[in-house]
């Protein structure tokens, strides 16, 4: 199992002499000449304090925790963290490696999909006297590394490591795959670990952001990604990470490959979906083209290309990663025996074309509630409250419909359902009913939470009239009692307010 | 969680009840016509369906009715392929058959292929439902020994629930006290001489104490009432589902006044008996005559039962007679009982071969509840259409979802991996309803065999020529005796 790096994740506590030498060997090293080592000077520790929603009752926070990590100092007085270390934090601090006091940060901006992070201390003079780093280059499969720890003293701990493998893989938010390296590290617990640099001679190769404590092997954000948000954030605005928005399908097996008529040795991939109002719809890509080149790069029967520096590897990197948004990429596809010369535009996924987001974070989460109804939009964040294994535990129909949200009408709107019912005197014998798609309210159609509210002012024959997908169909409340009750409704459940609906998509920060 | 007694190990309880001698004499009788039950059954196998399936052997109880009949639980005898049966005092084992078999109120009833079995048995009668903490007694082979055993208690309470047999079905039951164990299974719950109940569920000892089930006789009459002119109808009902109507606003939005009357219907089942009769938000009112009480409940024999249970007094072709209130306005309709709902893919199934279909290593069967027992559910959209089967009306689409439920890995399938337990929506351009679609579809000549499966996916392709090059490879390699069973 791959654990989070988090505090108590070594079970012993040692310390081993920094095996400095073993860092030294990198390729970048000039022989007889002694290579740069990572300082003490260019990091520091990072104490977050984070607080995530509760989405089964959105009005609430769950207790608080936190998460101890170290940053990388970079130019512009800023310190880099892996954006899983700072996700709904509500107080960041930082400290010198030998503490000369703790002061407070700001996170200046984050990537969920990259996760990464940038802060700034509030303090401009706090990082006076460090020295930022540089991203590293030329990382390959057998570059020996370091990773970078440090003891209570403040004194840099070094653990060597060998980059094992190179490729495209998942990063801690749902759906994103990106470039990782994985690393081989016989790592030692320490304070400060949910977040470690690790270093290329006294470059910056990458971040930590998983370590597997059996088989010793851990993966970083590397330092391509980095570069890759750096710039993204370089200029404002603020743009996520490219995407097509397509699932492709292999096309390696022979009978499907003469069915297509595809000849012999012809490489490329079956694309199965293409995401509304994703870049690949407006490129023209359509369900069953077979991609065969993107950005003049070959793409091989299983969606990988040749990276001069990686070998085979997802063509996705070259979208995601190896070109900043804005551009396009020219792209060859095969549809029925003809080949087609598109431009694939560069762009970041329209999250407010999403039906259910992946992810929400940073902000609370969206609700109405009327009578004792409570009304939520459908995101996965919602389905994760029912734990681990929540893809079977939770609701089957609303994980469905997340799932496979691509296949609703692209002017489907959000989902809005009836998540639970607060036992109160106009929702008498609607106790049981939970977790059912609402469609109508007072006969109007609902593709948001706005809608819910809007519908609310206009009872019908002085009844709140609320159609529902499912059983038992419709409920009813005394639209009167419902506004005559509601301050004793917030009261008696001590809801901060009766309704949040607050920015409804996800914004960067800033 | 309800168990079968014939299954589950339980601790072993003492018979301490004292019995006066009139007991005792009764008790006499009930046990010369006691029969124990010794089937050998084969379970089908639904993750490899074209193996005959594991043979155990189980023991349980039944006892002598008029007419020459041994009466018991359909699951002491399910998937039976011996039964034997011996009576007290009598060293002889017997053979029996199945005369007729109900397994949505696990009832069966058994005639032993020699008639000599009866002499010396008499035939046990029936009585009507017992008061609450009135005494009875449970007779019956349960573990702990191999002779009759008896064991007394109370009726704890009546009420309706499911029938752990099939999973499916809810019918009355009686909870007594009595210690009921593995074995007691089909045996007879007497008081007064009379037959109350036959035992067949209860919790195990780490659930719930003192937890014991018996079927009321009500069900039992009607069962022997259903198999008199020789067959079994089984149970029809409304296929509705109702919501009750206890909040004032719904209840002035309906049309209805505050006097606790009258549930709302919610769900009409397409295709069940109410279906293109009643409506949703129709409320009722009355069913047969009886009011209908806000929770759903009808007053019947002096207690409340659920409204369910007037309809499930009834047989295929009776009718059901509903006082409504729709759109504000009453309104009298008769809904004829003429079918079983037939989609129902929940209930266990027994004394049936699991459907599939074997094509080029790729097996495809429906999904019901026996298949899903025997597999986990991995695909997100495959378990959302097993689940929601009846509440999204998929069944209307679909009457049986066949999914790619297996793949027995050869040549001629090595990438048909990422289809695994996905949902085959057309073959060759037809659409694939049920299993039989599928068996139509593969069976006639083409090229290719273009295999659709629901969701954004691209088709597998099966080349003809391939498929017939590997059948017997695969037929030989894993064994499979038989490429298809389409029989229900």
């Amino acid at each position: 199992m791959i654990a989070l790096l988090r505090s108590h994740l070594f079970a012993i506590l040692a310390v081993l002499a920094p095996c400095l030498l073993v860092a030294a060997e990198t390729r970048a090293a000039v022989a007889n000449s002694p290579a740069p080592l990572p300082s003490a000077d260019s990091i520091v520790r990072v104490n977050s304090t984070n607080q995530s929603f509760n989405f089964g009752r959105p009005w609430t926070k769950k207790p608080p925790f936190n998460r101890r990590g170290i940053g990388v100092v970079i130019d512009g007085g800023r310190v880099l963290v892996t954006a899983e270390m700072i996700a709904n934090h509500t107080y960041v601090e930082l400290e010198l490696p030998v503490s000369s006091g703790k002061v407070a940060a700001d996170v200046e901006s984050v990537d969920y999909e990259s996760n990464l992070a940038i802060l700034k201390p509030q303090d401009p003079k706090f990082l006076d006297g460090t020295k930022p780093v540089q991203l590293g280059k030329d990382v390959q499969v057998g570059t020996r590394v370091s990773v970078l720890q440090l003891e209570n003293t403040g004194a840099v701990a070094l653990t060597p490591a060998v980059v094992t493998t190179v490729s495209v893989g998942n990063y801690p938010a749902d759906g994103i795959a990106l470039l990782t390296y994985r690393l081989s590290a016989p790592l030692q617990y320490r304070d400060n670990s949910f977040t470690m640099p690790v270093f290329l001679g006294d470059r910056l190769a990458g971040l930590l952001m998983r370590y597997e404590t059996r088989s010793q092997s851990a993966d970083i954000v590397p330092d391509v990604v980095i570069a890759n948000f750096l710039a993204r954030i370089a200029k404002p605005p603020y743009r996520g990470i490219s995407r097509a928005g397509i699932t492709f399908s292999p096309t390696r097996d022979p009978q499907f490959r003469r069915y297509l008529g595809m000849k012999k040795g012809q490489a490329g991939v079956y694309v199965v979906s293409v995401a509304h109002a994703a870049a690949a719809e407006k490129a023209g890509l359509k369900k069953a083209d077979v991609v065969m080149s993107v950005g003049g790069h070959e793409i091989d029967e299983d969606g990988n290309y040749e990276n001069s520096d990686y070998g085979k590897i997802p063509f996705s990197h070259l979208i995601s990663t190896a070109n900043l948004p804005g551009g396009e990429l020219p792209m060859t596809v095969l549809r029925n025996g003809h080949t087609i010369d598109l431009k694939l535009p560069l762009e970041p996924r329209d999250l407010s074309k999403v039906i259910s987001e992946p992810m929400v974070l940073d902000r609370a989460p969206r609700y109405y509630i009327l009578g004792g109804l409570v009304f939520q939009e459908l995101s996965r964040s919602f389905l994760r409250e029912w734990g681990s294994d929540w893809k079977n535990d939770a609701p089957a129909r609303l994980t469905y419909l997340d799932e496979f949200q691509d296949e609703l009408p692209p002017d489907r709107g959000k989902i809005v359902f009836l998540s639970q019912v607060l036992p109160a005197d106009t929702t008498v014998g609607y106790d049981d009913v939970a977790e059912i798609i609402v469609e109508k309210i007072n006969g109007r159609t609902i593709r948001c939470l706005e809608d819910v509210a809007e519908a609310a002012k206009h009872p019908i024959d002085g009844f709140q009239k609320v159609e529902l997908e499912s059983d038992p169909g419709v409920l009813y409340l005394d639209a009167k009692e419902v506004s005559e009750t509601a301050d004793q409704l917030r009261d008696s459940y001590g809801l901060p307010a009766l309704d949040n609906l607050g920015d409804p998509e996800t914004k960067a920060v800033p | 969680m309800t168990q079968f007694f014939r299954a589950a190990i339980f601790l072993l309880p003492l018979i301490s009840a004292f019995l006066s001698d009139t007991q005792a004499a009764t008790s006499d009788l009930i046990r010369r016509s006691l029969v124990r039950i010794q089937t050998v059954s084969q379970e089908a196998d639904y993750s490899t369906p074209w193996n005959p399936g594991s043979v155990e052997e189980s023991i349980g109880t039944g006892f002598v009715v008029a007419d020459d009949r041994i009466l018991t639980n359909a699951h002491v005898v399910s998937n039976a392929r011996v039964i034997w049966i011996t009576r007290e005092g009598d060293a002889n084992r017997y053979r029996a058959r199945i005369q007729h078999i109900a397994h949505d109120c696990d009832l069966a009833v058994l005639v032993p292929s020699n008639p000599d079995f009866f002499k010396g048995m008499l035939p046990l009668d029936f009585n009507g439902i017992p008061a609450l903490e009135s005494n009875v007694m449970v007779y019956g082979y349960p573990i702990g020994g191999d002779r009759a055993s008896v064991t007394r208690g109370i009726v704890s309470r009546v009420e309706f629930q499911e029938y752990s047999h099939s999973g499916a079905d809810s019918h009355l039951v009686i909870q007594i006290d009595a210690a009921i164990n593995p074995g007691n299974s089909g045996g007879p719950v007497v008081q007064d001489g009379k037959v109350i109940g036959v035992a067949f569920q209860g919790y195990s000892g780490d659930v719930a104490q003192n937890t014991g089930y018996m079927i009321p006789t009500t069900v039992i009459k009607r069962f022997l009432t259903d198999i008199a002119d020789g067959r079994y109808d089984h149970y029809v009902d409304l296929a509705i589902t109702t919501f009750p109507l206890y909040n004032s606003a719904a209840r002035r939005a309906l049309g209805l006044p505050d006097d606790g009357q009258g549930v709302m219907v919610s769900d009409i089942y397409g295709g069940g008996s109410a279906d293109g009769i009643l409506k949703p938000r129709d409320v009722i009112l009355t069913i047969d005559g009886h009011a209908v009480a806000s929770d759903g409940t009808v007053e019947l024999d002096d207690s409340n039962v659920q409204m369910a249970e007037v309809v499930e007094r009834k047989f295929k072709g009776d009718k059901v007679d509903l006082g409504l209130i729709r759109d504000g306005r009453p309104l009298k309709l008769t809904i004829p009982l003429t079918e079983p709902f037939p989609f129902n893919i929940f209930a266990n199934a027994y004394d049936v071969k699991p459907r599939y279909v074997l094509f080029g290593g790729l097996v495809f069967q429906p999904l019901s509840e026996d298949f899903v027992n025997a597999t986990t559910l991995k695909n997100s959209r495959t378990r959302y259409y097993y689940d929601h089967f009846l509440e999204n009306d998929l069944y209307k689409e679909r009457p049986e979802i066949v999914i790619l439920s297996n793949i027995l890995s050869d040549p001629v399938n090595a990438y048909a991996d990422e289809f695994y337990q996905s949902i085959v929506d057309t073959i060759n351009g037809a659409k694939i309803k049920t299993l039989d679609d599928v068996a139509d579809a593969l069976a006639k000549p083409s090229e290719y065999y273009v295999i659709e499966f629901l969701g954004a996916s691209r088709p597998l392709v099966l080349e003809a020529k391939a498929v017939a090059a590997a059948r017997d490879r695969i037929r030989s390699r894993y064994g499979v005796a038989k490429e298809s069973n389409l029989k229900p």
